[in-house]
């Protein structure tokens, strides 16, 4: 029972992990523009079926692929700024109208990806094919590895970025008061375009650690959403570390309702954490952002 | 520098008019700026000072025309505005509270790529207000009032602007501040960077500017020599008409 119980946990982390860079995105844009993006999800199907696409439409090695698909999806992050967003932007529309039109794009974008590539599931070769390591007895797989290392470095790069970079101090004076950033000569609509491709390769680089232990498919989009969403919240909306502690929980949380309660309490755990935090510490983990 | 005299107007605002909503705030105002100049914009709490300031930088939508040096000042992006040259110090600061005081007076020279440039224009700002020095890796808004007028002061002096635009600086704080803040402002002028500075109280700038806007319901109502006004009720005379 406990090496059951300590290998959930174990896989929880991994899932945790996806959902943790899933939050982070929803922070990124948040933090950028006040715009809660729920198109997020779009991001992380895409990243997966890019990937796939490359490989066996192209040829191309994985490592190709993923990187193609990543600047791919980034690039419609863009794209969704320049289209759907700034449009919406520059005529004053609410925040509300905003959000919605973020979700709109999402079923755009998943109805798009079904007539494009129909709707059979697909699946990433893991990307080290070796049999799993043995720790203390406990079974650790290689994807395992990849996920926390990669979201790791992935993280530690961000804080870099915002803490070091000019341009990341400029994203935050951005967030922090957008008129005085103008004023300085920050090109603020750049910066605001540059959140969503940040955020939309947050999205990619999820969805394509995550596919070789799942599936991926037109629709995958929103559960992973969803699940980035309550890890943001949970964190304390607009903190990206907090989102990723978030995503950790909430991910080790469904994992231990899987093995105690059976498979159909996973949705129930998530809703669970959510309801919990809004109710007893609604500001989240770190206490949120704005 | 071109000594030719067509250019001796560092900004010229011509028509300048700007509404929020169905609300006119900004009725069409002319004003300009002489090369080196410290000009006072005055007028009571709502006459449109803030609007005003804030439709030459194009952070409101305006009609109407600013030109810099002869050159238009594009209209709706301050950024462009900022990168001409033309800086604002909006009312309330608009300090980064929650970054540092150094980050804060980083940002002032985003513009800035050269780095023995950047270092020259860090050191002036520090020499000319010390108080920062100290406060370097705080954050900007653990400061007090003053400090952090002197941040967003020194901030915008990090671009080396042509033309400093303030918008009531010496607001909450107390007169020995405002004093020493002023002072400042002087000194900067008389090493020839053109000032507007936007305050409600006449004899704030009584000392520095040799020519003041009053300023009335969106409207100019008066241009005056400062130094003519001798008391608070002949100002008064220009508002009550
Ligand atoms: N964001 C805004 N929305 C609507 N009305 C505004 C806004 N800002 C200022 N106003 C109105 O415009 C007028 C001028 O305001 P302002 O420019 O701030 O004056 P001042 O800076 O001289 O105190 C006032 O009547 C004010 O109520
Ligand atoms: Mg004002």
């Amino acid at each position: 029972m406990f090496d059951l119980v300590a290998q959930s946990i174990l896989s929880g982390i991994g899932v945790g992990a996806i959902y943790g860079l899933i939050g982070i995105g929803f922070c990124v844009i948040y933090n950028a523009s006040g715009i809660v993006n729920f198109a997020q999800g779009a991001f992380v199907m895409l990243g997966g079926m890019l990937t796939h696409a490359g490989m066996t439409k192209l040829g191309l090695p994985l490592p190709l692929a993923a990187i193609g698909a990543i600047a791919i999806v980034a690039l419609s992050g863009v794209a969704l700024e320049r289209i759907v967003v700034r449009p919406l932007w520059n005529r004053g529309s609410t925040m509300f109208v905003m959000i919605l039109a973020t979700l709109a794009a999402q079923i755009v974008v998943e109805r798009l990806t079904l007539i494009a590539a129909g709707d059979q599931p697909r699946t990433l070769p893991v990307f080290t094919d070796l049999p799993p390591l043995r720790v203390f007895g406990f079974a650790i797989n290689f994807q395992f590895l990849w996920i926390v290392g990669c979201s790791a470095i992935v993280i530690a790069g961000l804080a870099l970025f915002f803490s070091s970079t000019k341009t990341g101090k400029a994203m935050r004076a951005c967030s922090i008061n957008r008129d005085a950033a103008a004023l300085q000569g920050i090109p603020v609509s750049r910066m605001l375009a540059l959140a969503f491709a940040l955020s939309a390769g947050l999205g990619a680089v999820a969805g394509i650690l995550i596919t070789p232990t799942q599936y991926t498919a037109f629709n995958v989009g929103v559960p992973f959403a969803i699940s980035g969403f309550i890890a943001a919240i949970v964190g304390g909306f607009g903190r990206p570390l907090g989102a990723f502690m978030g995503g950790i929980l909430l991910g080790v949380a469904q994992a231990l309702a899987i093995v105690f309660l059976g498979a159909a309490f996973k949705n129930v755990a998530a809703l669970s954490i959510l309801l919990l935090f809004l109710f007893v510490r609604p500001t989240g983990l770190l206490g949120s952002a704005k | 520098m071109s000594a030719s005299s067509t250019h001796s107007r560092i900004l010229e605002v011509e028509g300048l008019s700007a509404s929020y909503g169905h609300v006119e705030a900004l009725r069409p105002v002319n004003l300009h700026v002489e090369e080196g100049e410290l000009i006072a914009v005055l007028g009571p709490n709502g006459a449109g000072k803030s609007t005003l300031m804030n439709a030459i930088m194009g952070l409101v939508p305006t009609q109407g025309r600013v030109t810099f040096r002869g050159r238009d000042v594009p209209r709706r992006a301050p950024a462009a505005a900022a990168a001409l040259g033309i800086v604002l110090v909006p009312e309330g600061r608009g300090i980064f509270a929650p970054m540092t005081v150094a980050e804060n007076l980083e940002l002032g020279a985003y513009l800035l790529s050269d780095k023995r440039e950047y270092a020259r224009r860090y050191e002036r700002v520090l020499s000319l207000f010390p108080r920062l020095k100290e406060r370097l890796t705080q954050t900007a808004g653990s400061l007090s009032g003053g400090e952090q007028q002197m941040l967003a002061v020194g901030r915008a002096l990090m671009s080396e602007p042509k033309i400093l635009l303030l918008d009531e600086p010496s607001l909450g704080l107390a007169p020995r501040v405002i004093e020493e803040i002023l002072q400042k402002l002087g000194e900067l002028n008389r090493q020839g960077l053109s000032i507007i500075l936007v305050e409600q109280k006449a004899p704030l700038v009584l000392k520095l500017a040799r020519r003041a806007y009053l300023l009335s319901v969106g409207s100019i109502a008066a241009e005056i020599d400062p130094r003519t006004i001798k008391s608070h009720d002949e100002l008064a005379h220009y508002y009550l008409g």
